[in-house]
C-alpha cells in the first residue's frame, strides 16, 4: 500500500468514525470528536493528495456495485492537488469546529446529531469527488456532497427564516446543476464502452464535434453553477452567510473548487482539450464573474455575504486562467497554456487558504457579537485582538497586495495573459480585456478589504454588541492561527509549492513545467519574467526597519502625547458619526450606478412648525442583484404560472389521481404496440 | 539568482539618496513655480525641508482609541517608497534586487502604502479619516485597470514587465519610444499618475476643505514627526512616479555600466528629467480647476482607453 | 526617405488620428470639439502627405494640400462660425451615454475595427494597410457619435469624423486613390455641411435650438 493509498483510506475511514461517534456519542463529547476526527482525515487526505501530486498513483474498483462501470476511484496528480486543497481546509476547519460548535452561554450550538454527523460525511464526500473514476461513482459522491452541505446550510433554520430560503435556493439550484451533469456526462458515456474514465478519455478522441459541445457545454453549466459563476451565482450568496461559518469555510474555499475541477476534468482530460471557443466562454464568465463579484462585494455591508461574493471574484479568475490556458493549449502554445493552468491551480490553493481564514474570523465575530452587518461592527480590536490580526492577514492575501498570497497567483495569471498575445486574432482582443477585468478586479479587491477591515474592526464600535465583543475559544484560534500559517507561508515560501503545481498544470495541458523556481524567486520557463515574494517582503522589512531607526533617531524625543479627535470644536465625537460601510461604499456605488443599479430612497421628516427645519433624515439603500432580477424572476414567474395551470389537476379526488395512473399505463401500452 | 554587483549597489545606494535628499525639494521647486506664476514670491524651493525638521522636532500625539495601524501606517508608507527607489532604474539600469523590479510588483507596493493610509484613515474613527479613505480607495480602484492595461501595453514590444528590460530596450532601440504605442501609453499613465499622487485635477494638495479633500483628509490626525513621514513619503511617491515615467518613455542619460563618469552623467539626468516633469506639472496646475469627485471617474475612464488604445496600436501597427 | 522612418511616421501619425477621434468623444465643449477636430483634419492630411513623399507622387502631395486645406481650415471655420451663432447651447451637457460608457464603448468599437480589418490587411500586408483598422476605428466611433449625440453641431461632427475616417482608410487601402475622386467626395462633404448649415439656421429660426430631443415633439 502506497502513501496516497493509506492516506485516502485513513481519512475515509476515520471520517466515517467521526460520522458514527456524531450520531452515538453524547453531547459534550461530541463536537471534540468530532472536530479532531475531521482535522486527522483532512491530514490524510492532504498527505495522500500531496503525494499524489508528486506523482504517486492509486486506484480502487469494485465493478458491480453500481450501475455504469461500478465504484471506481483513482488518483492522478489534478485530483491529487484538489484532494490536498481539501485536506488541508478540512484540517483548518476541523479544529476550528470544535470550539465554535459547542454551546455558548445562551445554549446556541451547533452540537446537535444532525450536524455533527453530517460534518464529517460532508468533509468525506468532499474528498471522494475529486478521486472518483467513472461516472457513475462521481455522481454518486457529488450528490452525497450537495445533500451533506444542503443539510449543513439549513443547520440554523430555527434561529432565523433566512435561512430556509437560503436553504430552498441552494437545493434548487445544486440539483438543477446535478441534472444537467448528468445530462452531459451521460450523453458522453453512451459514445463509449463504460462509464469509467479511462473509456471515456479514449471515447473523448473520437467524439463527432456535435456531441462534445453538447457533453462540454452541459457540464460547463452544471459545474459552474457549483462554482457560483455569474449567472449561476445566485445561491452562493445566499447559502454561504446563513450557514455556520465553519461550514461556509468549507464550503467557500473546498467545494466551490470541485465546479472548476469539473470544468478541467472533463475539459482537458476527459475530452482532450477541445476548441477555442469553449475556452473564450470560459475565460469570459470568468471575467465577468470576477468584475461582477467583486463589485457586488464592494458595495455590500454583510461581512459573510462580501465574503461569499468574494468567492464568487475568485472563481472567476481561476476560470480566467483555466479558459486561457485552454486557448493557448488550442492555439498550440503549450507552455503558456502550462502558466496560466499553473496560475489558476496555485490561485486555488491561495484562496482556499485565506477563504477559509476569513470565514472563520467572520465566524468569530458573529460568534462573539451575533452581528454580521459591517454597519453594526467597529472597535473590534480592543475586545477581539487576534480575530482582528487574523482577519487582516486575511485580508491582505486576499487583496492582491504583496506581501499577500493572491499577489503571487495573479502575477502569475496576468504573465500568463501578457504573453498571450501572438496567439491570433481573438487571443489579441481578449487578453488586453482580460488584463483590464482581472486589474479592476484587483482595485475592487483592495476597496472591499479595506473596507471590511476597517470598518469591521478598527475605529469605534457602532453597536452594544460589538462593544462587548469577547475574544474566541482557544480552539477556533487554532484553527485561525493554522489557516493564517498557511496564509503567510504561500506568501512568502510559493517557491515551495510552486514546482509541484507546475508540475500538475503542466500535465493537464501537456507541457514542460510552465515556471523554474529557485530558493528564494520564481521565473517564468520561455518568457523573460521573475518575481521573488520573498526578498520583496524582506526589501519591505528592511525599509520599516531603516524608517524607523531614522525617525527614532531624528525625532524628538519626548513622549507621545495623548491628543483629541479632530471634532471641529463640537464636543466628542460618537460612533454614530464614524463612516459606515455604506458610507464607505457610496462613492464606488455611485461611479458603477450603471450597473449595480441601486435602489435608494431619502425620505426626510420636516418640523412640524416649519418646512426650514429637519427633524430626521431616514435613507434606505437595496442593492438587488441585477442578474438575478433580469434572468430568475421571468423563470421563476413561469414556473409559478405552470404550478398555477397544474393544480387544476388536482381537484382533490381520490378517483381522479388514480384514474391518471390507470390512463397512463393504458397509453403507454398502446404506445408500446402502436411503435412496434 | 546572481549576487548582486557591486555597481547595482552603488546604484540603489545613490538612488536612495537622491529621492529621500531631493523629493521635498521637488515639492519645494513645484510650489515655488506656482507662487511665481501666480505672482507671489514663494517660499523657496528648501522650505520642504524646513517644515519637516519643524515636525520633526514636535512632541508626537496619539489620538484617542487610535490603534497599531495608524502607528505603523507612516513607517510603512515611506518604507514602500524606499523599496521602489531602490529597485527601480532611475540611475542604473543595474538594479541590485532584479526580481523585484517587476511593474507590476513596483505598482502593487505603491499601492499598499496608499492601502495602508487608507486604514489609518479609517482606524481614527472621524468622519474626515473615514472620508479621505473612502475616496482615495474608489481611486485607487480605478486607476489599476488603467496602470496595468499600460503597463500591458509597455511589455508587449519587449516581452517582459521587468523595469531593467523595458528601460534598456528603450535605450537599444529608440525609434520604440517614438512609436503610438509608447506615446499613448504614457499619456494614459500621466493621468493615472496625477490621480495616484494626488494633484489636480484630481486631488488638491494644498486644500483644507471638507468638500474637496482626497489625501489631506486621511492625515488629519497625523502631526509631528508622524506627519513629517507622510509628508515625505507623499513628496518621495510623486519623485518615484515622476521618475519612472521620466525612464520608461525617455530612457537616455541612465547609466548601463559601472563607469563613474557614466554614473554622474546618470544622475544628472535623472535630477534634470523629474525636474522637467515636476516643473511642467506645476504650470499645469496653475491653469486646471479640481474636477468634481464624480467627475473623476470619467478622466481615469478616458486613460483607461487610451491604455486599450496603446495595446491595440501594439498590434494594430506592427 | 528611409522605410524604417515611414514606417514610423505612419504609424505616429496613425495614432494621432485615433487620439484625436477619441479625444472629440471626451470633451465635452463645442469649441474644444472643433478644435480637436481642426488637429484630426491636420493629421489626416500629413497622413496623406507622407504617403505622397513616400510614393514621390505630386499629385497626391497636391491631394495632401486639398485635405489640408478642406478639412483642417475650411469645415472648422464653418464649424466655428455656426457655434458661434448657435450662443448659448456650447457645451454637451448630457449626451444620450454618458461619457465614461461612451469612451468604453470607443474601446470595444477600436477592437472590433481591429477583428473586421484584419482580412483587408492580410489581403495586401504593408505598413500602410497595418494602418487600416485604425481609420476603421474612426469611422465607427464617428457614427457613435452621430448616433448618441443631442446637439446638431455635434452629430455634425460625428459625421464629419466618420468622413475623415474613410477617407483614411481610402488612402491607406489604394495608396493613390485619384485626384478627381478625392475632389469628388469632398464636395460631397462640403456640400453636406452646407445643407446642413442651412437647415439648421432654419430650425434655429423657427423652434429657436437645436437640441434634436426636441425635434421629436414635432413629430407627436
Amino acid at each position: 500500500m502506497n502513501t496516497v493509498q493509506a492516506g485516502l483510506l485513513a481519512a475515509v475511514v476515520v471520517g466515517t468514525l467521526s460520522a458514527l461517534g456524531g450520531l452515538l456519542l453524547p453531547r459534550p463529547a461530541r463536537s471534540t470528536v468530532v472536530g479532531v476526527g475531521i482535522a486527522v482525515s483532512g491530514v490524510g487526505a492532504l498527505v495522500a493528495g500531496v503525494a499524489a501530486m508528486a506523482g504517486q498513483v492509486a486506484s480502487f474498483a469494485a465493478p458491480d456495485v453500481l450501475p455504469l462501470s461500478g465504484v471506481v476511484f483513482a488518483v492522478d496528480p489534478l485530483g491529487g492537488a484538489f484532494l490536498a486543497v481539501t485536506g488541508g481546509v478540512a484540517v483548518a476547519t476541523g479544529i476550528y469546529g470544535i470550539g465554535y460548535c459547542r454551546r455558548d452561554r445562551h445554549g446556541h450550538g451547533l452540537d446537535g446529531r444532525l450536524v455533527q454527523t453530517m460534518l464529517p460525511l460532508f468533509v468525506a464526500t468532499m474528498m471522494l469527488v475529486p478521486v472518483a473514476a467513472g461516472v457513475g461513482t462521481f455522481l454518486l459522491c457529488w450528490e452525497l456532497m450537495a445533500l451533506t452541505s444542503l443539510l449543513l446550510v439549513v443547520a440554523e433554520h430555527r434561529r432565523r427564516p433566512a435561512v430556509a430560503s437560503a436553504g430552498r435556493w441552494y437545493a434548487v439550484m445544486t440539483h438543477l446543476g446535478l441534472v444537467v451533469i448528468l445530462i452531459g456526462l451521460l450523453v458522453f458515456s453512451a459514445h463509449a464502452t463504460d462509464g469509467s474514465f479511462a473509456a471515456l478519455r479514449i471515447a473523448g478522441q473520437h467524439l463527432s464535434p456535435a456531441v462534445a459541445d453538447l457533453v462540454f457545454l452541459a457540464t460547463l453549466i452544471g459545474f459552474s453553477s457549483k462554482a457560483g459563476i455569474v449567472p449561476l451565482h445566485a445561491w452562493l450568496p445566499r447559502a454561504h452567510p446563513e450557514a455556520p461559518s465553519n461550514v461556509s469555510a468549507l464550503m467557500s474555499a473546498a467545494m466551490v473548487n470541485l465546479g472548476v475541477y469539473g470544468i478541467v476534468r472533463v475539459g482537458f482530460d476527459l475530452l482532450g482539450g477541445g476548441v477555442a471557443w469553449w475556452w473564450l466562454l470560459v475565460l469570459t464568465l470568468g471575467a465577468v464573474s470576477a468584475v461582477y463579484g467583486i463589485l457586488q462585494a464592494a458595495i455590500g455591508t454583510d461581512l459573510k455575504r462580501l465574503l461569499g461574493h468574494s468567492t464568487t471574484e475568485n472563481m472567476g479568475l481561476v476560470l480566467v486562467g483555466v479558459g486561457a490556458a485552454g486557448l493557448f493549449a488550442s492555439s498550440g502554445d503549450l507552455t503558456l497554456a502550462g502558466l496560466a493552468m499553473a496560475a489558476a491551480l496555485l490561485h486555488i490553493v491561495n484562496h482556499a487558504a485565506f477563504k477559509t481564514l476569513l470565514f472563520q474570523s467572520a465566524g468569530s465575530v458573529v460568534h462573539a457579537t451575533g452581528r454580521r452587518d459591517l454597519d453594526d461592527l467597529g472597535g473590534l480590536h480592543t475586545g477581539m485582538p487576534r480575530t482582528t490580526t487574523a482577519f487582516g492577514i486575511g485580508a491582505l492575501s486576499a487583496s492582491a497586495l504583496p506581501p499577500g498570497a493572491a499577489f503571487v497567483s495573479e502575477w502569475l495569471l496576468l504573465q500568463a495573459l501578457i504573453h498571450g498575445l501572438p496567439a491570433g486574432v481573438s487571443a489579441t482582443i481578449v487578453m488586453p480585456l482580460a488584463v483590464a477585468a482581472v486589474a479592476l478586479t484587483a482595485g475592487l479587491a483592495v476597496a472591499t478589504f479595506v473596507k471590511a477591515f476597517g470598518v469591521g474592526f478598527l475605529a469605534r464600535s457602532r453597536s452594544p454588541e460589538a462593544a462587548g465583543a469577547h475574544e474566541s475559544p482557544p480552539s477556533m484560534l487554532a484553527g485561525m492561527g493554522l489557516a493564517a500559517a498557511a496564509c503567510i507561508g504561500l506568501a512568502l515560501l510559493p517557491t515551495l509549492v510552486l514546482p509541484t503545481i507546475g508540475a500538475v498544470a503542466g500535465g493537464v495541458v501537456g507541457s514542460g513545467d510552465p515556471v523554474t523556481v529557485t530558493a528564494t524567486s520564481i521565473r517564468l520557463t520561455d518568457f523573460a519574467g521573475s518575481l521573488s515574494p520573498l526578498l520583496l517582503t524582506v526589501a519591505l522589512v528592511v525599509g520599516l526597519v531603516a524608517t524607523l531607526a531614522a525617525a527614532r533617531a531624528l525625532a524628538t524625543r519626548r513622549a507621545a502625547r495623548e491628543a483629541r479627535l479632530w471634532d471641529c470644536g463640537a464636543g466628542p465625537l460618537s460612533a454614530r458619526m464614524e463612516y459606515t460601510a455604506t458610507s464607505f461604499a457610496e462613492p464606488l456605488q455611485r461611479v458603477f450606478d450603471d450597473v449595480v443599479q441601486a435602489e435608494q430612497d431619502v425620505d426626510v421628516t420636516h418640523h412640524q412648525e416649519s418646512r426650514y427645519l429637519v427633524e430626521a433624515i431616514e435613507y434606505h439603500r437595496r442593492v438587488p442583484d441585477r442578474i438575478e432580477r433580469r434572468l430568475y424572476e421571468p423563470v421563476l414567474a413561469v414556473m409559478a404560472a405552470w404550478g398555477r395551470a397544474g393544480r387544476r389537476l388536482a381537484p382533490g379526488s381520490v378517483h381522479r389521481y388514480l384514474g391518471y395512473g390507470f390512463y397512463s399505463l393504458c397509453a403507454l401500452l398502446i404506445l408500446l404496440v402502436v411503435t412496434r | 539568482m546572481n549576487a548582486p554587483s557591486l555597481f547595482g549597489t552603488v546604484g540603489v545606494i545613490l538612488q536612495l539618496l537622491i529621492v529621500v535628499a531631493l523629493s521635498p525639494v521637488l515639492t519645494g521647486l513645484m510650489r515655488q513655480i506656482r507662487a511665481l506664476l501666480e505672482g507671489r514670491a514663494g517660499s523657496g524651493i528648501a522650505q520642504p525641508w524646513r517644515d519637516l525638521r519643524k515636525l520633526m522636532r514636535k512632541q508626537r500625539t496619539s489620538p484617542r482609541g487610535t490603534t497599531e495601524v495608524f502607528r505603523v501606517a507612516p513607517l510603512l508608507l515611506v518604507a514602500t517608497c524606499l523599496v521602489v527607489t531602490a529597485v527601480a532604474p532611475f540611475v542604473t539600469t543595474a538594479s541590485a534586487l532584479d526580481p523585484v523590479a517587476d511593474l507590476f510588483a513596483v505598482v502593487a507596493l505603491l499601492t499598499l502604502g496608499t492601502v495602508a493610509l487608507a486604514l489609518a484613515g479609517l482606524d481614527t474613527g472621524t468622519a474626515f479619516g473615514g472620508m479621505g479613505a473612502s475616496r482615495e480607495t474608489t481611486i485607487i480602484a480605478l486607476v489599476e485597470p488603467t496602470m496595468l492595461v499600460a503597463i500591458f501595453a509597455l511589455s508587449v514590444p519587449v516581452g517582459s514587465t521587468n523595469l531593467a528590460a523595458i528601460v534598456t530596450s528603450g535605450l537599444d532601440d529608440p525609434a520604440q519610444v517614438f512609436s503610438p504605442v509608447s506615446l499613448l501609453a504614457a499619456v494614459a499613465l500621466i493621468v493615472v499618475i496625477i490621480a495616484e499622487t494626488g494633484r489636480l485635477p484630481v486631488d488638491n494638495p494644498s486644500t483644507h476643505l471638507e468638500l474637496t479633500m482626497v489625501h489631506e483628509a486621511m492625515v488629519l490626525e497625523y502631526s509631528g514627526p508622524d506627519l513629517a513621514m507622510v509628508e515625505l513619503a507623499s513628496s518621495m511617491r510623486l519623485t518615484v512616479f515622476l521618475g519612472l515615467l521620466a525612464n520608461l518613455f525617455v530612457p537616455w542619460g541612465i547609466a548601463t555600466s559601472a563607469s563613474p563618469l557614466l554614473i554622474a552623467v546618470g544622475v544628472l539626468a535623472f535630477v534634470v528629467k523629474v525636474a522637467f516633469l515636476g516643473g511642467c506639472l506645476a504650470v499645469g496646475e496653475v491653469f486646471l480647476a479640481k474636477l468634481r469627485l464624480f467627475r473623476v471617474p470619467e478622466l481615469l475612464a478616458g486613460s483607461f482607453v487610451l491604455g486599450l488604445l496603446a495595446v491595440a496600436a501594439s498590434f494594430f501597427l506592427a | 526617405m528611409s522605410t524604417a522612418l515611414y514606417v514610423q511616421l505612419l504609424n505616429l501619425v496613425a495614432g494621432a488620428f485615433l487620439l484625436t477621434a477619441v479625444l472629440i468623444l471626451w470633451r465635452r465643449e463645442l469649441t474644444a470639439i472643433i478644435d480637436v477636430f481642426a488637429l484630426q483634419g491636420a493629421a489626416l492630411a500629413t497622413l496623406v502627405g507622407i504617403i505622397a513623399v513616400a510614393q514621390g507622387s505630386a499629385e497626391l502631395g497636391a491631394v495632401a494640400l486639398g485635405v489640408l486645406f478642406l478639412r483642417a481650415g475650411l469645415l472648422p471655420w464653418m464649424l466655428r462660425r455656426a457655434a458661434v451663432a448657435a450662443g448659448a447651447t456650447q457645451r454637451e451637457t448630457r449626451p444620450l451615454v454618458n461619457v465614461v460608457s461612451s469612451l468604453l464603448a470607443a474601446a470595444a468599437l477600436t477592437l472590433l475595427a481591429y477583428a473586421v480589418s484584419q482580412p483587408l490587411v492580410e489581403l495586401a500586408p504593408s505598413p500602410s494597410t497595418h494602418a487600416i483598422p485604425v481609420g476603421m476605428a474612426v469611422v465607427l466611433i464617428g457614427f457613435f457619435i452621430l448616433v448618441t449625440r443631442r446637439l446638431a453641431l455635434s452629430q455634425l461632427v460625428g459625421f464629419l469624423l466618420l468622413d475623415n475616417g474613410i477617407t483614411a482608410v481610402g488612402f491607406l487601402t489604394a495608396t493613390g486613390v485619384g485626384l478627381i475622386v478625392e475632389l469628388g467626395v469632398s464636395l460631397d462633404v462640403l456640400l453636406v455641411v452646407l445643407v446642413l448649415q442651412v437647415l439648421k439656421t432654419r430650425m434655429r429660426e423657427a423652434f429657436g435650438a437645436t437640441d434634436l430631443d426636441e425635434l421629436r415633439e414635432l413629430h407627436d
